[in-house]
């Protein structure tokens, strides 16, 4: 099966000889890469620098399109304003020095950064959208400020969503722009257990190989229904492994709930088993690819809830690129919608740059606002050689904001926890469209 | 330079990888089991570092030998089928590995915060190096020390009659075993010492990036642990370590500056590759070339 | 009583929904397993053309608001010229012995297809339009879906179509020829080449078919539908005997219902696991597959 050319042999002295010569050749050719992989990070003006990065190809291509775009543009109407305020008094525009395509894998996340960090002047990482690649990237940081004997990085990130419980933790560097769902859900629920009194009983499903959707699911938005008065009516399924034995409660939502994986073609076992149970209201807590293909089996098979309710993430164009007919009245919390000035202002010039706003790119939109807020709490000097001792002021500052403006409300943070309390609104598909149904911003 | 010796630490990682399937791949088999073997090998060390606590030599010498026993084990059934089947039986088990990983959740309550493997939600906060100090340069040598011995011990295996078996074995089995050679048995000893080198990447790779999951240990991995070989050409170990640059250092690192078209280059380019020199970047012409230019005399009677 | 009876009827109705879907497999089996029968060769890129294919009728019902039949037409069209632009790129120059730089190249083939798609559609899951979508027969307890059925029909007679062109025409021959002994064939004054893009051209005829007839079937069309489907039409083309069209067939409907089977019973977390499981039993105990032609290629 194999071609397979003989191969020459010469003695062992002559081979050293070419080796060497050969490594020679080869890191000379290295260097001269190395100097063209550099980004170009001295400009002659001074400006605050950031670097972004996000999935720029592969099936959430769309993220980091929607992302760059929000960044962009958020970061271009603070410099037509002026700009932000140095320690000094200067006002300097900031400077976004590049968006890099991250692909959502965790290994180019991390490279990355560490090319941020080590070759350019940026003082934060605006990366990325991805919960599993921010795990990840926050692995490498320092984990306590100040500790010296943790040699893990020392650079800021803020990434603009990263929707995963409890990511924050892993490093006060590390910083993120998400919404509470467990606040949005319940609140969600109860709202509806009172606009609905005819709605008792309910199921759902989940992808399980997409760890947000996994756990949002099951300790979330599970619980919340249950909490609010819905009556789960999943069948008795055999135990499934080792997690049903763990006798946790929203494990034992999980065993009943259905499942299905992100890339599934096949969905008619799950459906159909929803149809036995006959649910008033039926979860769909997945990303749009297989949402829409279960809400396609579901409508197959005549499964009829009188109520669906999403999973966060999937609030974008991509669902009703999807399934706009099935996905029809689909409730889901989110925490963008153009229902303020600023939110209307924001969602006409990103539309108008190619890009989408919806509660992702929000995020990253509302980051440069927030980035702004923290450098000119923490007085920075923007020089080249207090590098260091800027990213660290940045993030002292940004570690001790705990209100700023979000494009639909006030977000406040928990300082103790890093994790940010934002507005929300529900919206729905209506005639195609997505339509804020309830809006309990106080 | 932290950036650049993370870009170094990938290809040293990556060549390890791709010299685990250079080993079978001589023996004129292609095999997808080393994204498993990875996988195993970077759960196993991880486990050991982050819940039991050891250090990392043990834990990267416990993962290797898991691995190894592994893909001894594999080795039996999947060796009877040769070509196309093995590779399908490979995949199979790659898929079998990645959908254990799904499912493993191990989690241990330490400092008041849980640690392990979370099923679904992966293994986070994989901080040996970190925690206990290490600078970005003394993992890279760590880790550089590593695959120049497996570099030097493949190389120096080549040399002997350990190299000839193997190369007996994937030119032509037949002739290979009326001289004596127990084929399934050679094939069995490259699929195993594969397994060890795939554990020690993983283990390796584990500690680099710091969190663990089931996505990362996809047939795809172990597309391009076999592309690592196949590109670099079967001549000799530094084939793979210039596939490994040419992928990593160039195609993925080095192309970012074209934004989004980086990734439609990636696949354009390896079918250029393919095509130009179809036995590998480093096959025996541009060995002649390199030693023209480099000036070196040819003993004469050699190829 | 009443229990044993709904669960049998359960299992009874998952396995036909899954034998019904499993006519997707078994349409990229078919194609898989042609191309090797013919080649010797793995194209790694095949799912990839067919989805592409897939894609490009799409853009058909969405631009030009194309019937459904012309929709799939156009996969099918389109996925033949992929089909060979995959020959001539990855295929055609690399020496005929060389599999694995053909390997390689087509996994190349694979990544920039996909990443063509992508950068067209920003990744999006689209929704495709189905024949048939809203028909569904009930037939006492059990729901059967009429576009599943459709495509099981389209599925059989694009098969006997591609049979009648292997055995019946000269077509068919030249391919059977170049398959058995390309050095024979070329003496016989059949262009090695010419065979062969043509071979490819037709299984993207097939591959086309399936990819729309699967996005048809999901109702959504998205880049990560790929790599699980090359996947699954390697492992239906190799537990269907390499080289057997009738063995990939059936190796299609075999694989969809027992997948389906296993998810019924054990739920998603051991569905795969069993299926890859049954994979490496055969590769073990019949590795020449169901229908293995024995092509032992060296």
């Amino acid at each position: 099966m194999l071609m397979y050319s003989s191969m020459f042999r010469l003695n062992v002295k002559e081979e050293i000889k070419i080796m060497k010569r050969f490594f020679k050749g080869v890191s000379v050719g290295l260097l001269g890469c190395a100097l063209m992989f550099s980004a170009l990070t001295s400009s002659a003006d001074r400006s605050v620098k950031v670097l972004g990065w996000g999935a720029q190809s592969g099936p959430l291509k769309s993220f980091g399109v929607n992302s760059e775009t929000a960044l962009r543009s958020a970061v271009a109407e603070i410099n037509a304003a002026g700009g932000v305020k140095l320690g000094d008094g200067t006002m300097v525009p900031i400077e976004v020095i590049g968006y890099e395509d991250s692909a959502c894998k965790k290994d180019q996340n991390i490279a990355i950064l560490r090319k941020t960090a080590s070759t350019t002047d940026a003082i934060v990482g605006m990366g990325t959208t991805c919960s599993g690649s921010c795990q990840a990237m926050f692995g490498v940081l320092q984990k306590k400020v100040g500790d010296a004997s943790d040699s893990g990085l020392q650079m800021p990130i803020l990434a603009d969503t990263c929707i995963r419980p409890g990511l924050a933790k892993i490093s006060e560097w590390a910083f993120r722009n998400v919404p509470n769902e467990i606040a949005m859900y319940d609140a969600l629920f109860a709202w509806l257990s009172q606009q609905h009194p005819g709605i008792k009983t309910f199921s759902g499903g989940t992808e399980t190989d997409q760890g947000h959707s996994f756990i949002t699911h099951t300790a979330v938005i599970v619980q919340a229904a249950i909490k609010h008065g819905f009556e789960w009516v999943g069948p008795d399924v055999p135990e499934l492994g080792p997690k049903v034995k763990q006798g946790m409660k929203e494990l034992q939502a999980a065993a009943k709930s259905q499942h299905w994986l992100m890339g599934d073609t096949n969905y008619s076992v799950q459906a159909r088993k929803i149809k036995k149970q006959n649910p008033d209201m039926v979860l769909v807590s997945s990303h749009p690819f297989s949402a829409c293909g279960f809400l396609k089996e579901m409508k197959r098979q005549r499964v009829k809830p009188k109520l669906l309710v999403g999973l966060t993430s999937s609030a974008s164009q991509e669902t009703l690129n999807g399934c706009m007919k099935e996905a029809e009245g689909i409730i889901i919390p989110t925490g963008f919608a153009p229902i303020t000035a600023e939110a209307q202002k924001a969602n006409a010039i990103v539309t108008g740059a190619g890009g989408f706003l919806d509660l992702h790119s929000a995020a990253a939109w509302e980051n440069a606002f927030l980035v702004k807020a923290a450098v000119e709490a923490a007085g920075i000097t923007a020089k080249s050689d207090t590098l260091a001792e800027d990213r660290a002021k940045f993030r002292d500052a940004l570690a001790t904001i705990t209100a700023s403006d979000g494009l639909i409300g006030p977000v406040t943070r928990d300082t103790a926890s890093g994790e940010a309390s934002k507005p929300y609104v529900y919206v729905q598909v209506v005639d195609g469209k997505w339509k804020v149904i309830h809006d309990p911003r106080g | 330079m932290d950036y650049y010796l993370n870009l170094i630490n990938t290809i040293g990682i990556h060549t390890l990888l791709g010299l685990s399937a250079y080993l079978l791949i001589l023996t004129g088999q292609v095999s997808m089991a080393q994204a498993g073997f990875f996988g195993i090998g970077a759960y196993t060390a991880a486990i050991l570092t982050v819940i039991f606590e050891w250090s990392i030599l043990s834990a990267i010498g416990a993962a290797m030998l898991v691995s190894g026993g592994v893909a001894f084990l594999v080795g039996f059934p999947a060796l009877r089928v040769r070509g196309l089947m093995l590779v399908v039986a490979t995949i199979a088990f790659s898929e079998f590995a990645r959908m254990f990983f799904y499912n493993l959740k191990w989690r241990v309550v330490r400092d008041g915060a849980e640690i392990g493997p979370d099923g679904t939600m992966g293994f986070a906060e994989i901080r040996y190096f970190n925690d206990n100090g290490w600078l970005n340069w003394e993992v890279t040598i760590f880790l550089w020390v590593f695959v120049a011995v497996v570099m030097a011990l493949i190389w120096w295996s080549d040399k002997t009659r350990i190299g000839a078996v193997l190369r007996a074995v994937g030119e032509d089995e037949l002739a290979a075993d009326s001289t004596g050679i127990n084929v399934t048995v050679v094939k069995i000893a490259a699929m195993t010492a594969g397994g060890v080198v795939a554990g020690l990447a993983g283990s390796l790779y584990a500690h680099q990036v710091t969190d663990l999951d089931h996505h990362t240990f996809t047939v795809l991995l172990a597309t391009f642990a076999i592309a690592y070989p196949i590109l670099g050409g079967l001549s000799n170990v530094f084939g793979t370590l210039i596939a490994v640059l040419f992928i990593q250092g160039l195609l993925v690192e080095g192309l970012r500056f074209l934004g989004d078209w980086r990734m439609l280059l990636f696949g354009a380019l390896i079918i250029l590759a393919m095509n130009i020199k179809p036995l590998g970047l480093f096959d025996n012409q541009t060995i002649r070339i390199l030693r023209n230019a480099l000036g070196v005399k040819r003993r004469s009677g050699s190829v | 009583m009443e229990d044993f009876w709904y669960e049998f009827v359960e299992v009874t109705q998952t396995i036909s929904d899954g034998l019904l879907f499993g006519s997707t497999y078994a349409l990229i089996g078919v194609g898989f397993t042609l191309i090797f029968g013919a080649m010797g060769k793995l194209n790694m890129a095949y799912a990839a053309a067919a989805l592409g294919g897939a894609y490009a009728g799409l853009a058909g019902f969405v631009l030009i608001k194309a019937p459904l039949v012309l929709v799939f037409g156009i996969s099918a069209v389109a996925a033949a010229v992929l089909g060979y632009a995959i020959y001539f790129a990855c295929f055609r120059f690399i020496p005929i012995n060389n599999h694995l730089a053909a390997l390689m190249a087509s996994v190349g083939g694979l990544f920039f297809i996909d990443e063509v798609v992508v950068h067209v559609t920003r990744g999006s899951p689209l929704t495709f339009p189905s024949m048939f979508g809203d028909v569904f027969f009930e037939i006492g307890p059990y729901g059967i879906r009429g576009d599943l059925i459709f495509v099981f029909v389209i599925g059989l007679i694009s098969t006997g179509i591609l049979l009648y062109i292997l055995f019946k025409t000269r077509l068919g021959l030249a391919t059977r020829a170049v398959a058995q002994q390309d050095v024979a064939a070329r003496l016989c004054g059949i262009g090695v080449h010419s065979t062969n893009s043509v071979t490819f051209a037709i299984a993207g005829v097939l591959g086309g078919i399936a990819g729309a007839m699967t996005a048809a079937a999901v109702g959504v069309l998205s880049p990560v539908m790929t790599v699980p489907l090359t996947i699954k039409g390697i492992i239906v083309a190799v537990i269907g005997g390499l080289g057997s069209i009738p063995g990939a067939i059936i190796a299609g409907l075999f694989v969809g219902g027992f997948e389906n089977v296993f998810l019924y019973f054990r739920g998603i977390d051991e569905r795969d696991m069993y299926v890859v499981a049954l994979l490496f039993l055969f590769l073990v105990f019949r590795p020449n597959g169901l229908f293995g032609t024995a092509i032992t290629r060296d």
